[in-house]
């Protein structure tokens, strides 16, 4: 069975249509990118995998099921913006994790904090956004998931941080675990992915294993979304 | 999980609470023992300041431990840390009835606190005579005891203001339903829900006066007869139970149909 499957998925806001009649199937040991330009309906798409959305038409399956409680144990979400409760330190983040996520593993989350450096009970308003973002990131990646979505990991972090963030997905996700990463930064990540989804207008454009476009293209996945967009 | 959510919304809630509790006690503590002193001009001054302060306190922790409860909802499930809060693995459902034990929780304590802030400031051998003896009037012309008037009385004033913290939530679910301008369509559907559902009280207290003698001649000859209390402590009571309940069966059925976070 395929892991998430969205069928005629559609949302709009106000009578505008921001995703428009979506089909899409996401299989399992994958890690995919969902590539589009800024405004397409990415961040629409994973939310409403996420439950935070209701569509407006269509269906998601995730396992065969609706998102709902079963959905959120087995998908570690990162969003876009920072979620913590600013007035907890980093060792109650950690608790309250341990407490929710029977899939969290405390002790690779304390590994890799004490790789940042970063003090358990600093509190997170006295964090940096970067550091947020990070520890969210550790947070999220310290899940031993079935699915994790990571909605624009790389958005506005200096290129030492991206390699340190990649690292992380890389060497902490399940292997039979699918990753599903939300970017316009295609360079940055077109090394690591096994599948390419590329969104514009809230419509699927193209769905292709990213080696197979690659040869097909005789080009990166970078140069064939420059073209693919080109405004 | 319902237990760690409540867990968490409590330790949220009362943060700044027990705060303006321990602000509020020490004022009252302070004002009694100035009250005890001789009174010069400079001790009636301080006693009226301190006086003022209690007053300003009580108040504060009443309205805070509404806006804390409606705050908590907002960030909770609409805001920033809806996205933490919508991808734990818990229903909607449970998310919901752990906001309003919150709001029950918070709100017996605050009354609590309150009720001891002015059992210290103005309770003394005289006044708790004085307190004493009305109760006693009051439950003998109600024909009742004072032990079940003081019990109605506090159940009433919780119901009244756990009431009006749940129409806040509904109206904040309601604002949220919609794209833009959510805080004031939460604020308009809030207020709109509790002047109707007032309006209503009255109607339905109206309307008992037609099968209720003593309901009536409050509406004809403006007089309050003992008999007529009781059925209209008993009526807004149980007025109160019922919308407390409707508002919780609509809130979770809206929250159940799907949120869109911002």
């Amino acid at each position: 069975m395929e892991l998430v499957k969205c069928s005629n998925l559609c949302k709009s806001f106000d009578n505008k249509k921001i995703l428009d009649n979506i089909n899409l199937v996401i299989p399992r040991g994958k890690i995919i990118g969902l590539l589009g330009k800024n405004g397409m309906g990415k961040t629409t798409l994973l939310k409403l995998i996420n439950d935070l959305l209701t569509p407006t038409n269509g269906e998601i399956s995730i396992n065969g099921e609706k998102p709902g409680i079963n959905s959120k144990r087995i998908i570690s979400y990162l969003p876009e913006r920072t979620y913590l409760d600013k007035g907890m330190t980093i060792s109650q983040i950690l608790k309250f994790f341990e407490e929710f996520y029977e899939d969290f593993n405390k002790k690779k989350a304390l590994k890799l904090l004490k790789d940042l450096d970063l003090d358990v009970n600093v509190k997170i308003s006295k964090m940096s956004k970067g550091m947020q973002e990070k520890l969210q990131l550790i947070l999220v990646m310290s899940r031993d998931a079935e699915l994790y979505i990571l909605d624009e990991p790389l958005g506005g972090v200096d290129p030492a941080t991206r390699d340190y963030i990649l690292d992380t997905i890389l060497s902490n996700f399940n292997e039979k675990a699918s990753v599903i990463i939300s970017t316009h930064l295609i360079s940055d990540i077109e090394r690591i992915l096994d599948e390419v989804i590329f969104i514009d207008k809230g419509k699927i454009v193209l769905t292709s294993s990213a080696d197979e476009l690659r040869t097909k293209e005789k080009a990166s996945i970078d140069e064939i979304f420059r073209r693919k967009f080109k405004c | 999980m319902l237990k760690k959510l409540l867990k968490y919304d409590l330790k949220w809630c009362f943060k700044p609470l027990v705060v303006f509790y321990i602000l509020a006690l020490f004022f009252s503590i302070i004002t009694r023992f100035i009250e005890s002193l001789d009174k010069t001009l400079m001790v009636v001054i301080i006693d009226k300041i301190c006086s003022g302060i209690v007053i300003a306190m009580l108040i504060n922790i009443l309205i805070n431990c509404f806006m804390r409860n409606w705050v908590r909802v907002i960030r909770n499930v609409y805001k920033d840390e809806s996205y933490l809060t919508h991808t734990l693995p818990v229903s909607k459902s449970k998310i919901y009835l752990s906001k309003v034990l919150t709001s029950s929780i918070t709100l017996l304590v605050s009354l609590g606190v309150i009720l001891l802030c002015l059992a210290i400031v103005c309770l003394n051998d005289t006044s708790w005579i004085a307190l004493k003896q009305s109760l006693e009037q009051s439950a003998i012309f109600l024909n009742s005891t004072i032990f079940s008037l003081v019990a109605v009385l506090i159940l009433t004033v919780f119901f009244e203001f756990l009431f009006v913290i749940m129409a806040g939530i509904l109206g904040i679910i309601i604002g949220h339903r919609a794209n833009n301008l959510k805080i004031i369509k939460s604020l308009i559907s809030g207020f709109s829900i509790y002047m109707l559902l007032s309006i209503c009280s009255l109607g339905i207290i109206y309307v008992s006066g037609f099968f209720n003698s003593d309901i009536t001649s409050i509406f004809s000859n403006m007089e309050i007869s003992s008999e007529a209390m009781k059925s209209i402590m008993l009526i807004g009571t149980i007025i109160y139970a019922i919308y407390i309940v409707v508002i919780y069966i609509i809130s979770n059925k809206l929250l159940d149909k799907g949120v869109n976070v911002d």
